[in-house]
């Protein structure tokens, strides 16, 4: 009976390892133990009020591999220096780079978990990196994108503090992503301090736009 | 006679106070969450994202002869269509997507108190 009941249970376990989508093993469990208590990794998006936002110890992750660059991922696990100028959801506190760290093996077999994780809004090959005035000028002029995030030229650095630094976002962020963000933000983030630019900009603007914060250093 | 009147606006202030906190709250919070990073939590237009760069900066609601040149539409319109509405600096963002008309009337509320 017992040994039964053993092998039932490995066959099921066995079943299930089958066909679970192809990550890494672990990444998920590491994922599950180390990091869900701040992220959540099941979308849709859960936010539907200011005080759920609020509440959230982190950003969401459910779109992750759509909304990263792998090798990006890997490093950052590893070593995560600070992304937004402030304090997760503070307007007064600085980001003091307290994210925990991973080992390069664990750093690994997470992102290749995370990586899974994609939205079926954003659409492959859309967007390609691209300097171009019109985008120039809506970024630091015509809109406030510079009023809240930061971005450097020639190595110096610029701009607001509220939003996530947009420093590097070249070798971070996903062009594709970055786009469908921008077109269809409610998608992404229901509940969020960055206007929604999609009734004010032309999807050719926005497609610009993204494509110059895709070649951000 | 006094007593009267300041039995009924203890009442009244009473009332008030019972809807009107749950509602103030949540504009506080409404507030908080999309202005004061610009326009601080106390409305003096020191925000977290004014930095050197800034070119212009936030109003500072709490001057309140600036804050009375402007009529109720006007307010409404630019917290809706953003700076460039009423020919002012693009700074001012657009919230007309993201904030419901009740928001817009709150935060209407919430600014013309912060003037002195
Ligand atoms: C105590 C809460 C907490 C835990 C635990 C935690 N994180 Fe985070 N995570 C955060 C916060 C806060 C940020 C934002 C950091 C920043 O902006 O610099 C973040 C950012 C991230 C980002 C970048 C997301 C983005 O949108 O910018 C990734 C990826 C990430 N975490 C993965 C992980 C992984 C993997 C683990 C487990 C090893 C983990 N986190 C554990 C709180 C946490
Ligand atoms: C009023 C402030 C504000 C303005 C103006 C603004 N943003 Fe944002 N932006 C934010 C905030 C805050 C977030 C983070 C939202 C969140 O994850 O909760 C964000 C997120 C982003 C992200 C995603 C970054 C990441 O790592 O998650 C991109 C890309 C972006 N903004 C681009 C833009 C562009 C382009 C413009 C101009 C058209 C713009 N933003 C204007 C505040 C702003
Ligand atoms: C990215 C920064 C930023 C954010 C966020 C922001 N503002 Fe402003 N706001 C400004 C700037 C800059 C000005 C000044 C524009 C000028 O004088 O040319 C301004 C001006 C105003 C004015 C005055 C216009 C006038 O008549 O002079 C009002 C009213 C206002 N903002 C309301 C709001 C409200 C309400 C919110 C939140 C929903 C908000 N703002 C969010 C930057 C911001």
């Amino acid at each position: 009976m017992r040994l039964l009941a053993v092998t039932v249970s490995l066959g099921a376990a066995l079943l299930v390892m089958a066909s679970a989508p192809s990550y890494a093993a672990g990444g998920d469990a590491i994922f599950k133990k180390s990091c869900a208590s701040c992220h959540y990794t099941d979308g849709p998006a859960k936010e539907k009020t200011i005080s759920d936002q609020l509440a959230k110890k982190g950003p969401e992750l459910w779109y992750a591999g759509s909304k990263f660059k792998k090798d990006w991922l890997v490093a950052w696990l590893q070593d995560p220096k600070p992304i937004r100028p402030m304090k997760y959801n503070s307007l007064t506190d600085p980001n003091k780079g307290d994210h925990p760290k991973q080992s390069a093996g664990d750093a690994a077999a997470t992102a290749d978990f995370l990586m899974c994780l994609t939205s079926p809004e954003v659409k492959a090959g859309a967007v390609k990196p691209a300097e171009s005035a019109p985008a120039k000028a809506i970024f630091t002029k015509k809109m406030p994108c510079g009023g809240c995030h930061e971005y450097a030229t020639k190595g110096e650095k610029h701009g607001g503090k509220s939003g996530p630094s947009l420093v590097g976002a070249s070798k971070r962020l996903n062009p594709d992503w970055i786009y469908a963000y921008l077109a269809n933000i409610k998608v992404f983030k229901p509940v969020r301090d960055m206007p929604d630019f999609a009734s004010v900009l032309n999807p050719k603007d926005l497609e610009n736009v993204a494509a110059y914060v895709a070649t951000f250093e | 006679m006094s007593r009267f009147v300041i039995t009924t606006t203890l009442a009244a202030g009473l009332a008030l106070g019972a809807v009107g906190s749950a509602q103030a709250e949540d504009i506080k919070q409404v507030y908080d969450f999309y202005c004061a990073q610009c326009h601080g939590v106390n409305g003096d237009g020191k925000g977290v994202n004014v930095t050197a760069d800034f070119a212009t900066d936030p109003r500072n609601f709490t001057v309140g002869a600036e804050m009375a040149k402007r009529t109720d539409e006007d307010i409404k319109g630019v917290i809706k269509d953003g700076g460039p509405s009423i020919s002012k600096s693009p700074l001012m963002p657009p919230w007309g997507a993201t904030l419901s008309a009740a928001q817009v009337d709150g935060l209407l509320g919430y600014i013309r108190k912060f003037a002195k």
